[in-house]
């Protein structure tokens, strides 16, 4: 319809436009120049009389980025008041109730979104999360797999895989994490918690490829580091582990984790001193961790310091009593401080705990330890009996006699020594030489044949402090 | 025998109580012996003279409001005031050692001088404990002298000795002999800087500006006045006279009080040129390297110090405490073991020396030396020494005695705030999470500048799911101890939390 002509010099009246600036404040939001944003949105909420949609939602995700987690909420509450039927603004309550630690809250509004919007991954992801931390695994594992069905993303299925871990289902998370691993195959953290769950799993090879791959996005990954070290160290390589430890303790000097390891590094490279230095400093950093303290008790044997080693592993016994090699370590320490009577009690407190933990395969080096102390306190028939429960549960975990030799020549070399002093030469283990080593006169601590690394994963302690 | 030697005989041997007595007896018969009341006010001066090289107190209005720093924003490294945060070995520092301000490692010897950073505001320095920042509990405006004019008061019933508003300074003033010891009368027991001035001043006109020794006292009074400029002054000109310990050591502390120390190093190295390996010189250097935290040159310095004098107090304890905490307590406890030997039998030294033995694994030692140290403490000392014994309880695997002894400390000094954090793991371990929380709380409010309670209540409030309060913990925590690992990775999870839609 033609229009009049508008009078000359007056310019038509300017509506206030409520929705007026939301590109410019999109723009600055999107740039992260939350400043300029934030001065924008002030006035845009003063024009429009705190009635632009845009302006409070964004200025709620403005504020959560900067942690004020209960004003971001306060604003998009307001969002979804001013506009109810938006599944986008009830997301934002929801989520925000999440960051605020209420999780019954946070499920029971995105219950509320599910409703209006049923096929929105993320709402099933968030309910799953939210169930998690409610500790409703089951209802939490339904949620997410939904979620993964409806679209898959990397995040749903790395909390899928957390619950799997805590119900101890490796087996599942490994299949899980594999998914994600597929999905975002450049993510070093994803990537070393899969290599992480191999390694839990026995499967090195596996363990070491993932690993590696994470540390080629990021060579500086600490986490990936350790346990690719641990690998190595676990297969001889010292020297290699040792370089890359190095990368580690320059990012995160103050870690437990990477100064337990290196001392283990050191341990198997036998500069003793090095390692009781390096685990010292582990154990100071980080007094509850019952490893540092093994470990500790375990280079003090092998420099035959046997008070210090007592000290350590009672250390260790204290944070963590069902441990049989600890007890065993300790029987090794007290039977050279000339204590029989607590030895023995040791020994026996060794066999109990392996009895009542019921671990599957059971540690040979445990009986032929007390078979050594049985022989050398002159119990000639017990220590024979012990010797022959070793020579049980070696077979269990080797298989055959020469497997068992090349696994553990030491404690295989010690069991025969002794063999040969009680003259029970006769088993399958034994027959396969002669004793020859027959002039060995009483058999030295047994527990080197084994060193027994044992690797902290990279955790998270509290740190204490010292004066 | 003749009154007069017999006091001054009991001057020499720093008999000052008879010696006054004595004087006063002489003065009694004659008031007009010169030679007497010269001798008292010496003896009077003597009672109560605290040397003011080492007395270098702040007090609250000192440390906030005299601004007489140049830069305001220095560089790092060039001021005193900046802690340098984990200063030199890497970022282990502060994991290691424990700091009292922010930033400030703990030292190994404590001196009337000793500032942390000082508080940033009135209002923190009025709500931080009275001895957070000093070795003593911190006044208005340095305490000390204020004190220690009002207790030479009491110590003399019947009325002051000499009444300084009617004495004639300008008959006093060209008599050197007269003029010395009165000044040092009136400046120390009378603690009056305004009246010494005068005289002062008067004297370097008597002696026609041409006496180096009126020139460094005039330079005192400057500096307790707070006229460091002067000061400077002054003591450039008396160094020009007569080259002069005291002098370099008193510009020194000038430009530590400037908050210049590169100039102070220059001084004492200017010092130590014509002064060849001066126990003083050496110790200023190395204190002026420590408060700018740079441990390493201070430990240097200390070792220059013992090399001289191995029975040096302070060199021996700083460089024992720095290598306690660089992982080598054998090291640390031979020191301490010659502390020990040279007489020293304090609280302090005995728990030194039992967590030495500890950690450097003398087990045989360590526990006695406890026993020592609780039978030798007073009521504030022997928290610390629970403490301790707490830790090696800990290290020992035995919690619950280590609870204990947390406990006690926290029974013997309230305001405890690392017990409070370790009572608060050891809660956390019990899985009582409210008494942690309170725990952590109580640690954080005593003591807000140390890290481990804001990181300890992040981690709880990650665990519980409460992201807000996690990222504001971890932010405090990592506005004291930026280096930190674990807490830049909490920082950046938390980050991804919140950015994620």
């Amino acid at each position: 319809a033609p229009k009049p002509a508008a009078p000359q010099g007056r310019k038509p009246p300017e509506l206030p436009q409520v929705e007026r600036s939301n590109w410019l404040i999109h723009m600055h939001y999107v740039r992260g120049e939350f400043d300029a944003c934030m001065r924008l949105i002030k006035e845009q909420l003063v024009d429009s009389g705190n009635l632009c949609e845009y302006a409070l939602y964004v200025q709620g995700l403005i504020l959560r980025q900067r942690g004020r987690i209960q004003e971001s909420m306060d604003a998009f509450q307001q969002c979804a008041l001013l506009n109810p039927s938006s599944v986008n603004n009830l997301k934002q309550v929801a989520r925000s109730l999440f960051l605020l630690g209420r999780h019954r809250a946070a499920a029971g509004v995105f219950q509320d979104a599910a409703k209006q919007a049923p096929d929105d991954w993320e709402i099933a992801h968030n309910l799953g999360v939210c169930c998690m931390h409610m500790r409703d695994f089951a209802q939490a594992k339904d949620h997410l797999r939904r979620a993964a069905g409806l679209r898959p993303h990397e995040s749903t299925l790395v909390q899928l895989g957390k619950i799997h871990i805590i119900e101890n289902d490796l087996q599942h998370a490994l299949e899980v994490f594999r998914r994600a691993v597929e999905l975002a195959p450049e993510n070093p953290d994803l990537l070393s918690t899969l290599g992480l769950l191999y390694m839990q799993c026995n499967q090195y090879q596996k363990a070491f490829e993932h690993l590696g791959n994470a540390l080629t996005y990021d060579p500086e990954h600490t986490k990936a580091i350790l346990a690719a070290g641990s690998i190595m160290q676990a297969h001889g390589d010292y020297d290699v582990a040792l370089t890359k430890y190095r990368v580690a303790a320059g990012n995160a000097p103050e870690s437990a984790a990477v100064w337990n390891n290196v001392g283990m590094a050191f341990f198997g490279k036998r500069k003793f001193v090095a390692a009781i230095t390096c685990l010292k400093r582990a154990a100071y950093l980080s007094p509850f961790e019952w490893k540092v303290q093994y470990n500790l008790g375990l280079v003090h044997l092998y420099t035959e310091q046997y008070a210090s080693a007592f000290h350590f592993l009672t250390a260790a016994i204290q944070l963590r009593p069902k441990m049989p090699a600890l007890y065993m370590l300790l029987g090794v320490a007290l039977s050279n401080l000339d204590d029989a009577e607590n030895c023995r009690l040791a020994y026996d407190e060794a066999l109990k705990v392996e009895k009542e933990t019921g671990s599957r395969s059971l540690d040979p080096l445990v009986a032929l330890n007390y078979a050594v102390y049985l022989y050398n306190s002159g119990d000639a028939s017990a220590s024979g009996r012990m010797l022959g429960e070793f020579e049980r549960r070696l077979q269990e975990r080797h298989g055959n006699a020469a497997a068992a030799a090349a696994e553990a020549p030491d404690a295989v070399e010690t069991g025969k020594r002794l063999a040969a002093l009680l003259n029970v030469g006769e088993s399958l283990l034994w027959r396969t030489e002669a004793p020859a080593a027959a002039a060995a006169a009483a058999a030295g601590p047994a527990d080197s044949a084994a060193p027994a690394v044992h690797r902290a994963p990279a955790g998270r302690d509290q740190p204490k402090r010292f004066a | 025998m003749d009154p007069l030697f017999q006091a001054l005989s009991l001057f020499r041997r720093r008999k000052y109580e008879k010696c006054i007595e004595k004087c006063t007896e002489i003065l009694d018969k004659n008031s007009y012996d010169e030679a007497a009341w010269l001798l008292k006010m010496q003896a009077l001066t003597e009672q109560v003279y605290v040397d003011d090289i080492e007395n270098d107190e702040d007090g609250m209005a000192e440390g906030l409001l005299d601004d007489s720093a140049i830069a305001s924003v220095a560089r790092p490294g060039t001021s005193l005031r900046v802690a340098t945060a984990g200063g030199g070995s890497g970022g282990l520092q502060q994991a290691m050692r424990p700091s009292t301000q922010s930033g400030r490692p703990v030292t190994g010897f404590v001196r009337p001088g000793t500032q942390g950073s000082g508080a940033g505001s009135l209002e923190q320095a009025l709500k931080t404990p009275r001895t957070a920042s000093n070795a003593r509990p911190v006044t208005s405006s340095s305490g000390r002298l204020v004190r220690l004019g009002t207790a030479s008061m009491l110590s003399s019933p019947d009325g002051p000795f000499i009444n300084l508003s009617r004495l004639n300074f300008s008959k006093y003033a060209p008599k050197p002999q007269m003029s010395r010891a009165l000044f040092e009368y009136i400046l120390y027991h009378e603690n009056d800087v305004r009246t010494a001035l005068q005289l002062a001043a008067m004297a370097t006109e008597a002696h026609q500006f041409q006496d180096w020794w009126w020139k460094l006292q005039l330079a005192r009074c400057y500096y307790k006045l707070g006229l460091f400029r002067d000061c400077e002054q002054q003591l450039r000109s008396a160094m020009k006279q007569q080259e002069c310990l005291e002098s370099y050591l008193l510009l020194g502390k000038v430009y530590t009080k400037l908050d210049q120390p590169l100039a102070a190093i220059d001084n004492y190295n200017q010092g130590l040129t014509k002064f060849p390996n001066d126990r003083c010189l050496l110790t200023g250097l190395a204190r002026i390297q420590e408060g700018l935290g740079n441990l390493e040159k201070a430990a240097e310095c200390y070792k220059d110090v013992l090399r001289y004098d191995a029975m040096n107090v302070e060199a021996l304890a700083s460089i024992a405490t720095q290598y306690f905490y660089n992982d080598q307590p054998e090291l640390a406890l031979k020191l301490y073991r010659r502390l020990l030997q040279l007489g020293l039998a304090s609280a302090e030294l005995y728990t030194n020396l039992a967590l030495c033995c500890f950690y450097a694994q003398q087990y045989d030692m360590c526990l006695t030396c406890f026993d020592r140290a609780i039978t030798v403490a007073k009521k504030e000392e022997l928290a610390d020494v629970w403490y301790n014994l707490g830790h090696v309880a800990l290290a020992v695997g035995d919690l619950s005695l280590s609870y204990q002894a947390f406990r006690l400390a926290l029974s013997y000094n309230n305001d405890h705030a690392e017990a409070y954090n370790n009572l608060g793991v050891l809660e956390l371990r019990r899985n009582n999470l409210e008494m942690a929380r309170s725990f952590f709380q109580a640690a954080s409010t005593l003591s807000p500048s140390m890290f481990e309670p804001h990181y300890n209540v992040a981690i709880m409030a990650e665990r519980m799911g409460d992201l807000q309060s996690a990222y504001q913990s971890v932010n405090r925590a990592q506005q004291f101890f930026p280096n930190h690992s674990d807490s830049k990775d909490m920082l950046n999870a938390l980050k991804v939390h919140f950015s994620e839609i």
